[in-house]
């Protein structure tokens, strides 16, 4: 079904990288902040 | 956060290489690894064809319920200014336990409207378009 606003977003689960560390990252961890969650193509392209 | 098909490895050396150079001490979010897609696919953003993630942007309030998606096929970029008016916009909203909507445009400092019987018909006293 497709994604629409006012659905709960998919919970997911995967390694990051942040402040140079690897760590790995839930949706969950944060529960009770606002979340922007941006796809992009790919690193290291143009826009 | 942001989150493409890319491995935490490269993450490492884009953000050391060049997005460092454009933003001081680099960009300060959390940079995710979607191998093969499967986040996206969750998100509806994973495009089979590229095997890529393309643009899906997901504002996700404190209960983790979507408030507002966007999605931009790949040659063209966000806007940032637009990405945060609309989180002002919906905090601003949350915190009036929905009694208040934000009209088209809205900016902090601007009209918002309460929506209810009164307002039927009435919008155009509080709200017009530049």
């Amino acid at each position: 079904m497709a994604l629409k606003p006012l659905m709960e977003a998919p919970e997911f689960e995967s390694q990051g990288y942040f402040q140079g560390e690897f760590k790995p990252f839930k949706l969950s961890d944060f529960k009770g902040k606002w979340v922007i969650l941006c796809f992009y193509p790919a690193d290291f392209t143009f826009v | 956060m942001a989150i493409s098909c890319d491995t935490v490895f490269t993450h490492k050396v884009w953000q050391e290489e060049e997005l460092s150079k454009m933003v001081p001490g680099g960009v300060p979010f959390p940079m995710l690894s979607d191998p093969g897609g499967k986040i996206g696919q969750a998100y509806g953003v994973y495009d089979e064809r590229l095997g890529l993630n393309i643009r899906g942007r997901f504002i996700i309030d404190p209960d983790g319920v979507i408030q507002a998606m966007e999605i931009l096929a790949p040659p063209v970029g966000r806007n940032v200014e637009e990405l945060i008016r609309q989180v002002k916009a919906f905090k601003y909203v949350r915190e009036s336990k929905g009694t208040e909507a934000c009209p088209a445009g809205w900016e902090p400092g601007k009209a918002t409207l309460k929506p209810g019987p009164h307002l039927v018909g009435k919008v155009w006293e509080i709200w017009k378009p530049k």
